[in-house]
């Protein structure tokens, strides 16, 4: 098991949980409350830029660039682990301090953008943060963990038929850190049975893309939907009432895009979508408005989770 | 159509190219593709579309440069799939997304990254990554009630008590707009931007 | 005086190794020496005429030879330096510890020059003596009773060795006995691989030279005087093999039904099982793990051959040599979950195919999926778990799962011509004969499709093959209703178990690595220990067969021909030797000892170290070779051209800790050209004043490693921690001496230490 801290965090703000699923940040700190994970949010830090770096419009110096800017932000306020929301966010910030570790000519140009540009006190050294040891996604610190999960169980989830879908960006760009592999993603599978529940495990396109291949969705979207509908169509096969994701982006391609995908395919969907600190955090009694956020949810989250027993202690 | 090598043809330099681009974490990797189509096997746009990743690195292999004017580049998903599981240790997600940048260095693509100049405007001004607006008509036509939703999301916020509020202080949109001029970003922004609203 | 010797120096370019790398041009303008010479392959029979030549023309007195490790070659360039005494020559190491492990040639020739330099001054303090001739005991251990340690054991058997053949399971036999069918390039046809396999079974069961424990394993082993003490562990059979007869009554009356690891678990056996029809010993065995002590087999027993209460024994064993034969494992599909190993019954291993194919399997040779029905279409997914970089996979082909696979597929089509056959390869690796082979697989309609699948998934009744066409450049899904996976092979649990113990070096896929691939392709790097099979790499049968006897003869020629020892061992002057012991009970080797009223040193376990000089009240013990003024003069060597800013540290490694470092250089990996690597008889040997000489003198730092194995281990950790010490005292920092493990297998750990060693001396040197 690799390290996972549970200290000095730095909860790194998404911009697609802020504005599309503010339940998912409000479900992280109500879950790592009850777990005792020391965190703090920063207003100083800003976005991975992660939907402009993959439209291409971002290029690797603007990104590691603004991403230099953060991990100064987060080793100033003392708190050099950086945990994140958002698969991208984790994809995009890792690979930053990879290469800003790595590659000396990346590092040396933006340090001397920044020296001769009066932002010296943003300079990242080599080694500042490393790429294993201080860039977590949530899951990583809810699996390190695990084992306090159970104590805090409210409710029993474990009647609904449950999916997980591991976003791509967690799972497949840093695969060598990536808890549970990446050839049958089951990081997830392993928090739920935590709470009590368990998974249909592993389904058709289980490792597949959510389909949003970021301009795909806006731009391309007969090729986007006819992805989603892949593993949109697996998940009805095997009747699953949740499916619980780890990254935003895809939440907001299965949430928000369901009732197309079902018209256009013909079939009626009937999937609820949780994060899957949202998932904990109903199994631990989080309030549906006040933390889950389900007003947020296109897919109405009472159309399958309802009349919740609470679970004999 | 036969293909003719000239004695001086360095087909290989385009590969060393790509191997030397900042973003390519994967060393030669390019160098070691045996072709056995793995990333093809795997790949979402290969199964729905015409983009063939095996195909591409054949193409740079083969010092292929007219491969950066080909639209099918953009239909990758960015996924990572052909990343995670190439037994040669090549990346053609990576490279796919050098040779765009390749591609936008040359002039080629200004039309596939105009509709997201609005997430660079966005970054820019106020130091926020956002959908640009300029999709907001399909969402709202695709997603029942989610611009509803937008105009409620401040009161849903502060049910749940989030802070700090979601727009970030002035002082730290100064910085950011600073870097993103000294990257020569702000720069390559607005070429694209005159470029291509010239062009219509 | 010394100072006047001549000295002559050869630079080996080692056809491209070195020269690519080392400008030899740059090192001859800088040596100052009687005479220089330079050729492509000094090792080669036109080096020796022109080293000869030289020693004549120019009367040297000293021979340097700058080329590859001592290691390789320090045996041939002894030898030709004829006439001079063997030991009047030194090799300066700048391939394995220069031009394979530095890459900036500037810096690299200067190294280059610094380690010539180095030997120069080292050879000077080197006077002539002779080796010592010492015969080994003839008995041999082999490890691993597969095919290639049953022909390796009947090889040396028939020349009259003594054998003791050991496997841990419990019958011998191996993979061959289970394979079914094997093929045959030259015949273009499959054969009964137990039909193979019987007659060399039988000849070595027969043979008296050779005892065979099974149910055994190696558990300790240590050498001394040329004698492996091995310490073998037996465990019960809870049957005793004179008695039983192999009736099977027992089987009959067991309650147990396990799943038969023999047929891949692919049916079921009782607590109480023979391995297989023809296994030997002919005897049943408990399965003792899963055994409900009913004892209705006791009853059944007419012979009375039932030991329900057994215990493991521990058996010692002497032998003067070891043939490691343990074999290898097969790729575990659980690594690669996309291909629903674990999830569908339908998707199997070739292994398991085999047993499904074969006559004395589940399904007594047919062709059946897991519903009874024959398959309409079989898809077999070469190079699973090979040639794959990625975790958990293996970089290397495993060299027999593509003639495996046509082997398979000719099988299915000879009885049933009706199913389709298609094998997704990325390559079809058939070289030589074996290319026939694959006319003939194709000619039986067997198709093949260029690509490497993605997954596997259930869809109804049938499975789906995700690929890629390669040829047509298109996605396919593939209707199969049965899917055989070609698994990787790789190291036994076995052969990782017995490197260790053995502490004989493994490659980084972890197989045990042979001493040179051309000119020692059996040895290992530990005199007297040999490899054969696919312990060493995957291979097919032939190849392990063609091995295994190759290691037998090189057992033989071991114990017919004797072990050469270098003479740097203590001799006693018995004049002034009171017989106190002294030296005796300071020995960790143990090589000393009173015999005939005489200390006797055993020259085969004396290392050198020379712990016992300093006990010697009498000052009747020397260990030849003027072994201290060697280290310094190698020292002085080695600074004496040091220029400013250019970073020197010195690295003291003995045999084991040297052949470490030549790991490094032989798998390509680097370190700084700052380290610098004296080659020393006994770690113990650098004393206090060398260390002291080579910081005072322009070193920057001192690296010592010592193998935790060696006996004076401990005490060499204390001296470095007293050094360390010592320096503090001066006012030094005593970070600039350490104190490292090192181990044949782990040379990328001692890169890494060589790595962080320097940057460490480097920001010491900043701060100063």
């Amino acid at each position: 098991m690799k390290y996972v801290p549970d200290k000095d965090i730095l909860l790194f703000r998404s911009c697609l949980v802020s504005v599309e699923y503010p339940g998912v940040e409000a479900s992280t700190k109500f879950v790592f409350d009850k777990l005792g994970v020391d965190y703090a949010i920063s207003e100083k830090q800003t976005c991975c830029t992660g939907l402009g770096h993959y439209s291409d419009v971002f290029n690797q110096i603007d990104t590691s660039a603004i991403g230099a800017r953060n991990f100064r932000i987060a080793r100033d306020i003392g708190r050099p682990n950086l945990v994140m929301m958002c698969a991208t966010c984790y994809a995009i910030n890792k690979k930053s301090v990879k290469l800003l570790n790595r590659k000396d000519e990346l590092r040396n140009h933006i340090n001397e953008l920044f020296d001769e540009n009066g932002l010296s006190h943003l300079k990242y050294e080599k080694d500042d943060l490393k790429p294993s040891e201080n860039i977590f996604h949530v899951v990583d610190i809810l699996y390190a963990k695990r084992d306090e999960i159970g104590k805090h169980i409210k409710y029993d989830l474990s009647d609904y038929t449950i999916a997980t879908h591991h976003g791509c960006h967690y799972c497949k760009v840093h695969y060598e850190d990536t808890i549970g592999g990446v050839r049958d993603p089951n990081v997830m599978d392993e928090l739920i049975k935590e709470c009590g529940c368990t998974t249909i495990g592993w389904y058709d396109h289980k490792r597949a893309t959510c389909g949003t291949g970021f301009r795909q969705r806006y731009s391309n979207p007969d090729l986007s939907f006819t992805a989603t509908a892949d593993k949109m169509n697996a998940i009805a096969d095997e009747d699953v009432d949740i499916l619980v994701h780890l990254c935003p982006n895809c939440h907001i391609q299965f949430d928000r895009y369901q009732y197309l995908i079902s018209e256009r395919e013909g079939r009626s969907f009937r999937a609820i979508h949780l994060n899957i600190a949202q998932f904990i955090a109903l199994a631990m009694g989080g309030d549906l408005d006040k933390v889950i956020g389900a007003k947020a949810h296109t897919v109405p989250i009472d159309s399958v989770v309802k009349d919740l027993k609470e679970v004999k202690k | 159509m036969s293909i003719q090598q000239k004695i001086n043809d360095s087909p290989i330099e385009f590969a060393v190219q790509i191997i030397n681009d900042v973003k390519n974490s994967k060393d030669e990797g390019v160098l070691k593709c045996v072709q056995c189509g793995m990333c093809t096997s795997t790949c979402p746009a290969a199964r729905h579309s015409d983009y063939n990743p095996r195909e591409i690195i054949e193409r740079v292999l083969d010092g292929d440069l007219s491969i950066i004017e080909d639209d099918s580049l953009w239909d990758c998903f960015y996924c990572y799939t052909c990343h995670s599981v190439c037994p040669a240790g090549n990346s053609v997600c990576e490279v796919n997304q050098i040779l765009k940048q390749i591609a936008v260095y040359k002039g080629i693509g200004y039309d596939k990254l105009y509709e997201y100049l609005g997430f660079a405007d966005s970054y820019f001004t106020a130091a926020i990554g956002a959908i640009p607006e300029i999709f907001f008509t399909d969402i709202d036509r695709d997603v029942p009630g989610w611009w509803d939703f937008r105009q409620h999301l401040d009161e849903i916020r502060s049910e749940l008590e989030l802070d700090p509020p979601l727009m970030p202080p002035k002082d730290v949109i100064e910085e950011v707009s600073k870097i993103l001029t000294i990257t020569g970003f702000k720069d390559k922004i607005e070429r694209i931007r005159s470029a291509e609203e010239e062009s219509k | 005086m010394r100072d006047d010797l001549k000295v002559g120096v050869f630079l080996c370019e080692c056809g491209g190794n070195i020269s690519d790398i080392v400008d030899l041009d740059k090192v001859r303008e800088e040596l100052d020496v009687e005479f220089i010479g330079q050729f492509e392959n000094l090792c080669s029979l036109n080096g020796r005429k022109i080293i000869r030549d030289a020693i004549f023309d120019h009367d040297l007195d000293r021979v340097v030879v700058a080329a590859c490790s001592p290691i390789s070659h320090e045996k041939t360039f002894q030898d030709y330096v004829k006439p001079l005494n063997p030991y009047l020559m030194d090799m300066a190491n700048i391939r394995e510890q220069c031009s394979w492990v530095h890459s900036d040639s500037e810096r690299a020739t200067r190294k280059a020059i610094t380690l010539i330099n180095a030997s120069i001054e080292k050879v000077k303090q080197s006077d002539a003596v002779d080796p010592i001739y010492c015969q080994t005991p003839d008995e041999v251990a082999i490890i691993g009773g597969g095919i290639a340690g049953m022909n390796a054991a009947l090889s040396l058997a028939k020349q009259g060795t003594k054998v003791t053949l050991i496997e841990q399971s419990p019958s011998i036999g191996g993979h061959m006995a289970k394979i079914g069918k094997v093929f045959s390039p030259v015949k273009i046809a499959e054969e009964c691989g137990m039909c193979l396999l019987n007659p060399i079974l039988n000849e070595l069961v027969w043979n008296e030279n050779i005892e065979v424990l099974t149910n055994t394993k190696v558990i300790e082993a240590e050498r001394r005087a040329g004698t492996y003490n091995l310490i073998l562990e037996k465990s019960p059979r809870y049957i005793d093999t004179e008695k039983c007869i192999a009736c099977g009554k027992c089987a009959e009356a067991c309650e147990v039904e396990v799943p038969n690891d023999w047929n891949d678990n692919l049916s079921m056996r009782k607590a109480i099982y023979r391995p297989f029809g023809q296994s030997y010993p002919e005897a049943y065995v408990i399965d003792m793990d899963n055994c409900s002590k009913c004892s209705n087999c006791v009853k059944a027993c007419s012979m009375k051959a039932i030991r329900l209460r057994g215990k493991s024994e521990r058996i010692p064993l002497q032998v003067g040599s070891i043939i490691v034969a343990t074999g290898h494992k097969l790729f575990d599909m659980e690594k690669r979950p996309e291909y629903g190993y674990a999830r569908y019954d339908d998707v199997i291993t070739q292994s398991e195919l085999g047993r499904i194919t074969g006559v004395n399997g589940p399904t007594k040779g047919k062709l059946l999926k897991s519903n009874g029905e024959v398959p309409k279409r079989v898809v077999m997914i070469q190079c699973v778990g090979s040639r794959d970089e990625k975790p958990d996979g293996h970089k290397y082909c495993s060299k027999i799962c593509c003639t495996v696979a046509l082997k398979n597929a000719n099988i299915i089509k000879h009885k049933y011509p009706d199913t389709d056959v298609l094998i997704c390869y990325t390559d079809v690796r058939t070289p030589g004969m074996f290319e026939k082979y694959y006319k003939h697989t194709q000619e039986n309609e067997v198709r093949f499709l260029r690509g490497r699948p993605g997954e596997v998934v259930k869809k109804g009744d049938n499975y789906i093959v995700r690929t890629e066409d390669t040829l047509k450049g298109e996605f396919v899904e593939i209707e199969a209703d049965m899917v055989v996976l070609s698994t990787a092979m790789e190291p036994s649990e076995g052969t990782e178990e017995i490197a260790e113990i053995l502490n004989i070096g493994t490659t980084e896929d972890g197989f045990i690595k042979e001493s040179h691939p051309k000119i020692k392709p059996v040895a290992t790097d530990v005199q007297g220990i040999f490899v054969c099979g696919t312990a060493h790499e995957p291979k097919d049968i032939t190849d392990s067969i063609m091995q295994a006897t190759a290691a037998a003869a090189k057992v033989n020629e071991y114990n017919y021909g004797g072990v050469e020892i270098e003479p740097f061992i203590a001799e006693i002057d018995n004049d002034r030797c009171n017989l106190c012991g002294e030296c005796i009970e300071r020995c960790k080797y143990k090589s000393m000892s009173i015999q005939n009223d005489e200390i006797y040193i055993d020259p085969m376990s004396c290392t050198g170290c020379g712990k016992c000089l300093v006990g010697c009240k009498q000052r009747a013990i020397t260990v030849n070779g003027n072994i201290d003024e060697k280290i310094m003069a190698t020292i002085k060597g080695a600074l004496s051209k040091k220029r400013d800013g250019e970073r020197m540290i010195l690295v003291f490694l003995d045999n084991i800790g040297y052949t470490a470092a030549d790991n490094i250089g032989v798998n390509r990996l680097s370190y700084p050209e700052s380290i610098h690597i004296i080659k020393v008889i006994s770690v113990n040997r650098v004393r206090p004043r060398h260390i002291k000489y080579a910081l005072e003198n322009g070193a920057d730092g001192v690296f010592i490693g010592e193998f935790p194995g060696d006996l004076m281990y401990d005490e060499v950790e204390r001296k470095i921690q007293r050094a360390k010490n010592r320096l503090q005292e001066l006012g030094e920092n005593p970070e600039r001496i350490t104190f490292s493990k090192v181990y044949i297998p782990y040379f990328s750990g001692l890169a890494r230490k060589f790595n962080e060693f320097d940057a460490k001396i480097a920001e010491l040197d900043d701060e100063t």
